[in-house]
């Protein structure tokens, strides 16, 4: 293989964040024509290298090459001239105009007097659209396009910029199974016309489906580079978690169920927008349910339906047998249910108010009321209490939220509900982007609940944290629960094998 | 004593190098006890709609009719205060009635907000129209004078301990506001709606209502200022209050309430009040037209405002960093 | 052709408003009199449009981009006094200062686009400010009279005052006004249809994020349209003085209502990216016909207030359902199609 058939080469990168290492001599290429798919758990650093390359970030050391050549990049500009195309989950498509416009979006070509030459604009995009096979056309308005057509618009975005690397992040999170096989087929074309593709994703189905190699990142750290041969799944998920499976203590785990009577008792619960389906589990007292599985795969939405945030179109709910009739966040605080959402900063807490206000949010109906004034004391007293017991620094019961640190607000948002007498506490990554010491606190929190009868149901997407706190792990896999662990050894790649939908013995992981 | 801190007293500091730059100027005119009453009726009228309108102003809206719908209530008051010939129980069915009408009126808002989430400027910028044109049917687009009953003239005149009413009026409202916002649940709720509206419902709070039931108060203290200022000027027409829209956003927002909501107090907004009071009372001494005066409350909105807006800026960079490229997870 | 585009279904219903509009005031004025549907009384609805219709094609840019300019009206008087001064105190030529007033508006569009995509302040709080502040600093610069009373400054010299009357002078030919509406409107919708500057509107009102990463200067798109919005009303000033005859501080009053209310009657959403230059024109027909039809019937004029404000409310409302309607309709398709 000769240098000039590599595209993008990056080399040495070092990059760390406030003194925590999140690349370590990561050395990753792509060569032209190439689907080459970059694999790795949460945190591994995929999107920190992926930030890189765009130009969000600046590298600490390392040096990247484009067709051979050293090149900086300094913000996402610079990367488009270079002929990289970045296609983000949050499409960036113009609504209002057509799929040509949207194409041409500030290179539209002119006629004399500055006038848009539509004429030419649409040959420009049906030419593009027929050289690579999308079902698309150039004068179709956006508006009445879905999403899996809007990204291909973007996909032709770059490709009209003469871009020769795409890179796909979770391209097919948003997407419904007939949208993601059109993407497929696309890929594929592209491949065949010599565009390079970088392509992240959490599905190994699709990795294995479609790409020519595969980078698997480890804690910051290149693990493996699989030629299209060598990509087995149970391998890659052996990769993925590394190669110390049962020295580590996090992976692999004797799982004990425990509790008492039946708590929580859901009955085919379905989505309205069929993101879960005929749902049925019961979550006993005093035992920690984990949910595992990929992003997307309706975990999040689940558990919003249980609490009363999303209606579901049918199926039941019961609470220490009592049914929940039209349920509301409202009616589940009253009924005893806490919840931490997955999306800390935009659902959690009030930024600009302290912490006594954020704990006090949930539990005005037990703080003591002069006459219709609620008693500051008391409201203060609560706050205190909440930030010894769980020790939220700074421990000014008057700081804003806002300012805290992640791991500090994350108590704040579950220290509400340790005030009050909960009996199911629900928590969608509780640990997402908080610091080790911070986890450990959690983890000792939700234990310590469990301890005293509370049904715990964690949703996370970080298998060493779910087989850390978990009695008995549930794993879901695109809307349907797929996998019941209980009573048995478990280890990272059986959940993460059912949770990817491949069928594997357990000694194959081992 | 090395740190002082001074922004905790800039707001009384303000007010009385405001008044000390009055009495500077105009010695003769500005310290006397008919000037002082002047100040204070001015100031009460705003005080009174802005104890409202931050309601509105916290839960993240805006009011643009709060105008025509003081001279909407203010006609109100003066045509049931007429159909009752003129007799005491007119001004109280005349009173009830026109704090009726705003508090529909602040439903109506509130409920249209809510329901359609359509931006509260639109809404309000559109029945500002709707109240101009219902009072200018209800009077014929003529000025309706009202000069008795005594009851109703004293609203606006009477004054006790050398203080005229409306300036109790408004402590008493001021009073109300603030204890609702800082001592009770529901005010609670309010802040918590106007800072974050998602995670407030998931924290069980019914945010629908908690921001009609904000509309619904801001109607009816602006109903109580038309009120107030139809009997101090003992008429009423479909101007009456024009120019108040932006007396009252102006003072809210010099008060330290931010119009993106979630942040501000009652006494903020008295203070903002009070010197929008002082401000055009001096205009007024300084022999400055009324006219004219829109140039400068404009700008103070523009700098108050834009302060604000800057210092969110900086914020919200420091907060959220790289948030366009953070994974939105479905 | 499965179902009708979004923007063209929304035409269908403004032209449709417009049409019932008239037939309704048809039956009500001419069963008694006949006196409504009839060219002379058409081309006084049209040229009682055409100002609003003007300074609407600016106010459409601005709102495109997902703004709002509530400040136009106080404009209209601002640039009109300046006109006054001018006509009053100098010996310049009617163009110059005519010219004078357009550079007035440029101005105040220019200030209004600073503070509202430099210094971030929100528009509608931005433009409500500078709303007085024009204002008063028309009557700031207005005519006194020795004792400091204002006074309405007639400027009737022919070589202006024709500007407000008609082509040919007779009573019954086509006004100036509705010729330049023609041409701000053609120019207006070209523009905003076959210019970048037009494609780039839609991109920054529909998604500013997408559009900065397009190489979108979404700062100076924004300015431009508050200017252009100063422009048109300029220009609109012109026609209402040379037509009245004079300036007065009072010009414009009920001009920060009309055009807005004409984009919201027309289609031009008020969430950005979406609505035209032609829109809007249907719906500053739409406002003129209300108040000449409410004029003759002999209504109270008042109630045209209370009728403009409902109507824009029932719009507005019904976009925000239609919207979402549509929304989820794309998405819905989305999922089922995929593959076509």
């Amino acid at each position: 293989m000769a240098e000039n058939n590599v595209i993008l080469e990056a080399k040495g990168i070092y990059k760390s964040f406030s003194g925590v290492s999140v690349l370590q001599d990561v050395h990753f290429s792509v060569d032209r024509g190439e689907v080459h798919a970059l694999m790795g758990e949460n945190g591994a650093g995929k999107s920190t290298l992926i930030k890189i390359i765009t130009g969000v970030y600046s590298k600490d050391q390392g040096q990247i090459y484009w067709e051979g050549k050293p090149v900086e990049i300094n913000n996402y500009q610079d990367c488009q001239k270079l002929g990289v195309a970045c296609i983000y989950q949050e499409l960036s498509v113009i609504p209002p105009l057509t799929v040509a416009q949207n194409v041409f979006l500030g290179r539209e070509p002119r006629k004399a007097g500055k006038i848009i030459d539509y004429k030419k604009m649409n040959q420009m995009t049906q030419e593009l659209i027929d050289k690579y096979e999308f079902p698309l056309k150039p004068t179709t308005v956006v508006d009445n396009l879905g999403i899996g057509q809007r990204q291909l618009i973007e996909i032709l975005k770059g490709l009209s910029q003469n871009s020769k690397l795409l890179i796909m992040d979770e391209p097919t999170a948003s997407l419904s199974g007939k949208e993601a096989e059109m993407l497929f087929k696309i890929i594929n074309t592209l491949r065949k016309q010599g565009v390079s593709i970088i392509y992240i994703s959490h599905r190994l189905e699709e990795v294995y489906m479609l790409s020519d190699r595969l980078t698997i990142l480890r804690d910051g750290k290149n693990a493996a580079l699989l030629e299209k041969h060598e990509i087995i799944p149970a391998k890659v998920i052996e990769t993925m978690i590394g190669k110390v499976v049962d020295e580590s203590s996090g992976s692999k785990k004797m799982l004990q169920s425990k509790g008492g009577d039946v708590r929580l008792d859901v009955r085919g619960l379905t989505d309205k927008t069929d993101r879960f389906r005929n749902i049925s589990f019961q979550v006993h007292k005093g035992e920690i349910l984990g949910f595992g599985g990929l992003i997307g795969a309706g975990r999040t939405e689940l558990v919003r339906a249980i609490y009363g945030i999303d209606k579901p179109i049918s199926g039941e709910v019961y609470l220490d047998g009592e049914k929940m009739v039209n349920p509301s966040p409202k009616k589940s605080i009253d009924m005893g249910i806490g919840f931490v959402p997955e999306d800390r900063r935009n659902h959690g807490f009030i930024p600009l108010l302290s912490t006594t206000k954020n704990v006090a949010l949930t539990n005005y109906d037990i703080l003591k009321k002069n006459g219709l004034a609620v008693s500051d004391k008391d409201e203060l007293d609560m706050s205190k209490r909440a930030i010894q017991a769980i020790d939220i620094r700074p421990s000014d019961p008057d700081k804003q939220v806002g300012v805290m640190s992640g791991g500090n607000q994350q108590k704040v948002v579950l220290g509400k509900w340790l005030m009050r007498d909960l009996r199911l506490l629900i928590v969608d990554e509780p640990t997402a982007g908080i610091d080790v010491g911070a986890k450990d606190e959690i983890y000792s929190i939700l234990e310590d609940l469990a301890s005293k009868g509370v049904a715990v149901i964690v949703v996370t997407s970080d298998l060493q944290e779910l087989l850390r706190v978990s009695h008995r792990i549930l794993v879901m896999r695109k809307g349907d629960i797929v996998k019941e662990f209980k009573n048995e050894v478990v280890t990272q790649s059986m959940v993460l094998s059912a949770g990817q939908g491949v069928t594997e013995d357990k000694e194959a992981a081992e | 004593m090395k740190n002082i801190n001074w922004s905790k007293y800039s707001k009384p500091i303000i007010l009385v190098a405001f008044c000390v730059i009055l009495t500077i100027l105009r010695p003769t005119t500005f310290p006397t006890v008919s000037n002082i009453a002047n100040v204070l009726w001015s100031v009460s009228v705003i005080g009174i709609m802005v104890c409202g309108t931050i309601f509105v102003f916290l839960v993240g809206g805006i009011d643009l009719s709060i105008a025509t719908l003081c001279g909407f209530s203010a006609v109100v008051v003066v045509e049931v205060i007429h159909m009752f010939g003129d007799t005491t129980m007119g001004v109280f069915v005349g009173i009830l009635a026109a704090i009726g009408v705003g508090a529909l009126a602040g439903c109506v808002h509130g409920l249209i907000i809510t329901t359609f989430n359509i931006p509260a400027f639109l809404v309000t910028f559109a029945t500002q129209s709707v109240f101009l044109g219902l009072s200018m049917v209800i009077t014929n687009n003529k000025i309706v004078s009202c000069t008795a009953p005594a009851a109703f003239t004293a609203i606006g005149s009477m004054k006790i301990l050398g203080f005229p009413l409306p300036i109790y009026f408004m402590i008493v409202i001021a009073v109300l506001s603030w204890f609702v916002l800082r001592k009770t649940v529901f005010g609670r709720w309010i802040y918590a709606v106007g800072g974050n509206p998602a995670a407030s419902e998931i924290s069980g709070i019914n945010v629908k209502r908690a921001t009609i039931l904000c509309y619904v108060f801001s109607g009816m203290t602006t109903a109580i200022g038309g009120i107030v200022l139809a009997s101090m000027t003992r008429q009423a027409m479909a101007a009456t209050g024009s120019g108040y829209t932006n007396d009252v956003i102006t003072a809210g927002v010099i008060g330290g309430v931010s119009l993106l909501g979630g942040v501000g107090t009652v006494p903020g907004a008295i203070f903002g009040a009070v010197l929008m009071g002082l401000l055009n009372n001096g205009l007024n001494l300084l022999s400055v037209p009324s006219t004219h005066a829109g140039l400068v409350k404009g700008l103070v909105i523009i700098i108050a405002v834009g302060f604000d807006a800057m210092q969110h800026r900086d914020q919200s960079r420091k907060k959220s960093g790289f948030a366009f490229f953070k994974k939105k997870n479905a | 052709m499965k179902e009708m585009n979004q923007t063209t279904l929304r035409r269908l219903i403004s032209v449709g408003l417009l049409a019932i509009l008239i037939a309704l005031f048809t039956a009500m004025v001419g069963a008694g009199s006949g006196k409504f549907l009839n060219a002379e009384n058409l081309m006084a609805i049209v040229r009682d449009a055409s100002v609003p219709g003007i300074i609407g094609v600016g106010v459409t840019y601005v709102i495109i981009t997902s703004g709002i300019d509530l400040s136009t009206g106080s404009m209209i008087a601002l640039v009109g006094m300046v006109m006054a001064n001018v006509y009053a105190y100098t010996l310049l030529p009617i163009p110059v200062m005519i010219l004078t007033g357009i550079l007035a508006g440029l101005l105040c569009g220019f200030f209004n686009g600073f503070i509202v995509a430099k210094l971030e302040i929100p528009e509608f709080i931005g433009t409500l400010a500078t709303m007085s502040v024009f204002r008063a600093l028309a009557y700031i610069i207005a005519i006194k009279d020795a004792n400091g009373v204002i006074m309405s400054q007639p400027m009737n010299v022919s070589q202006y005052a024709f500007l407000g009357s008609t082509i040919g002078g007779s009573s019954k030919g086509i006004p100036y006004v509705c010729v330049a509406l023609v041409i701000f409107v053609v120019v207006g919708q070209i523009v905003l249809r076959y210019t970048r500057f037009g494609t780039n509107l839609y991109a920054v009102g529909a998604n500013k994020k997408a559009a900065t990463l397009s190489g979108i200067n979404v700062e100076r798109i924004r300015m431009m349209a508050f200017v252009i919005t100063g422009f048109c009303t300029a220009v609109g000033a012109v026609f209402t003085t040379a037509r009245l005859q004079s300036a007065t501080t009072a010009l414009g009053t009920d001009f920060e209502f009309s055009p807005i209310a004409a984009a919201v009657v027309g289609g031009v959403a008020l969430s950005g990216g979406s609505g035209d230059v032609v829109g809007t024109l249907i719906g500053a027909l739409f406002m003129a016909t209300l108040e000449n039809g409410v004029r003759k019937l002999d209504m109270n004029t008042a109630y045209q207030y209370v009728i403009k404000g409902v109507i824009i409310i029932c719009v507005v409302m019904f976009d925000a359902v239609y919207k979402k309607r549509m929304d989820r309709i794309a998405k819905e398709k989305g999922a089922k199609e995929g593959l076509e």
